[in-house]
């Protein structure tokens, strides 16, 4: 039997090399259903996509971070808690933080927008110029670091109960994880291999 | 690339490369060995013959550093005669204490809830591979480590601590408490395993002591 490589599908649960048989495909090691392109719709990732970047714009508007020291509120928002760490010379915070909470979220936005659009308007047309499997693996890798501001309030405000010193966080939280939450399911939803048949 | 094979079971001799979906023929290494994609150069599976030994060792270090990174203080704070110590249970309970459910549950889940479970079923797993016991069990825990596995970002939590901290410098008086150093030798635990255990190898490993165990 010969088999192209095109039409090979690698297990996304236990990595076993699997023949693509269409419609429905179960892994023959672990027996989980393999999800084919054939059947492959973009609704879904869209409606988590939208719902992600309505929720992102909150995020970036509303306070992240508000303390009350003695007293004296400060608020900032992600943007603000950048140009504040920077001011205070606090340079590889403040790029990590901006990086993590600005650039990773946009890219990834921009990064499912561009695979989306592909698929739905060119089908499975081959790009020579872009690697999409390289530009999918690197949003995988980088997009959990988005959640470091996230954490970061968290730490803050879960624990710092001072009678002097209370921090509070805004909207601008809630809104930010479910932004990352909805992201990560929207490319959870978008079947990598549906870039595989071009 | 075509290939040629006799029945689907020899697709069991090729791996589909994670990074650039590239279809390579599996070689035998020798032990101690890694197979590189010559695409990109991603790790494909390596050969280690006390995978299970080593597993459940570095599993049990790594539960026992969990524990203790939970029950004692990750932080303590102080600012004038006032101080207050931090965990990571008294971080979640203080989320939800203060209404914010959504972060509090996302937060707990990330942090607390899935990286104990990814120790957990490594530890049932190769306790399982270990006794040649439990061949449904141990199929059912592989394919719950594949969900549940990059959920966990223990790993970014730590890089969040270290921020918080510099946050907190230049308001109260910070010290490290004994379970930070406990968080880091878990975390640096977690990305070993994590980067050395590919879940290919352990699918072919339960696949080979069970196999064993029959004949
Ligand atoms: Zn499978
Ligand atoms: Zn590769």
């Amino acid at each position: 039997m010969r088999v192209d490589s095109k039409d090979l599908l690698r297990c996304p649960v236990c990595e076993a090399v699997n023949l693509d048989k269409g419609k429905r495909n179960i892994c023959r090691r672990c027996g989980r259903r393999i999800y084919s392109h054939r059947k492959f719709r973009t609704e879904k990732s869209w409606a988590y996509l939208i719902a992600a970047i309505i929720f992102y714009i909150p995020a970036n508007l509303y306070p992240m971070l508000i303390i009350d020291q003695f007293g004296i509120k400060t608020s900032s928002t992600i943007l603000g808690g950048v140009i504040e760490l920077w001011e205070h010379g606090s340079y590889p915070i403040a790029v990590i933080i901006l990086v993590a909470s600005i650039f990773v979220p946009i890219f990834k936005f921009l990064m499912l927008i561009y695979l989306l659009v592909e698929v739905e308007y060119y089908g499975f047309r081959k790009d020579k110029k872009i690697d999409k499997f390289k530009v999918y693996y690197l949003a995988e890798i980088i997009g959990p670091w988005s959640m470091i501001d996230v954490f970061v309030v968290a730490l803050l405000v879960g624990l710092i109960h001072l009678s002097s010193v209370e921090m509070i966080t805004g909207f601008a939280s809630t809104s930010f994880a479910v932004s990352v939450l909805l992201t990560i399911l929207a490319a959870k939803t978008f079947d990598i291999r549906v870039i595989k048949k071009d | 690339m075509e290939i040629e094979i006799q029945s689907e079971e020899e697709l069991d001799n090729y791996t589909i490369c994670h990074r650039c979906h590239t279809l390579h023929r599996n070689k035998v290494l020798a032990d101690g060995t890694k197979a590189l994609c010559t695409e990109c150069g991603a790790v494909l599976y390596q050969k280690n013959r006390a995978l299970i030994k080593n597993g459940l060792a570095l599993s049990i270090s790594g539960l026992i550093f969990f524990a203790l990174a939970n029950l004692f203080p990750l932080i303590k704070v102080q600012l004038v005669s006032e101080e207050q110590s931090i965990s990571v249970l008294s971080m979640l309970f203080g989320l939800i204490d203060g209404g914010y459910y959504i972060v509090g549950f996302f937060v707990g889940f990330l942090v607390f809830v899935f990286p104990l479970m990814v120790f957990m079923i490594y530890f049932v797993l190769f306790l399982a591979l270990r006794l040649r016991k439990g061949r449904e069990l141990s199929r059912d825990l592989l394919i719950l480590l594949a969900f549940v596995l990059p959920w966990n970002m223990s790993d970014i939590f730590l890089i969040s601590i270290l921020v918080a901290l510099v946050k907190l410098f230049g308001m109260l008086e910070v010290q490290m408490g004994v379970s930070f150093w406990n968080f880091i030798a878990f975390v640096a635990l977690d990305l070993y395993m994590t980067r050395n255990i590919h879940i290919g190898e352990l699918w072919e490993l339960r696949d080979e002591v069970y196999r064993r165990k029959q004949q």
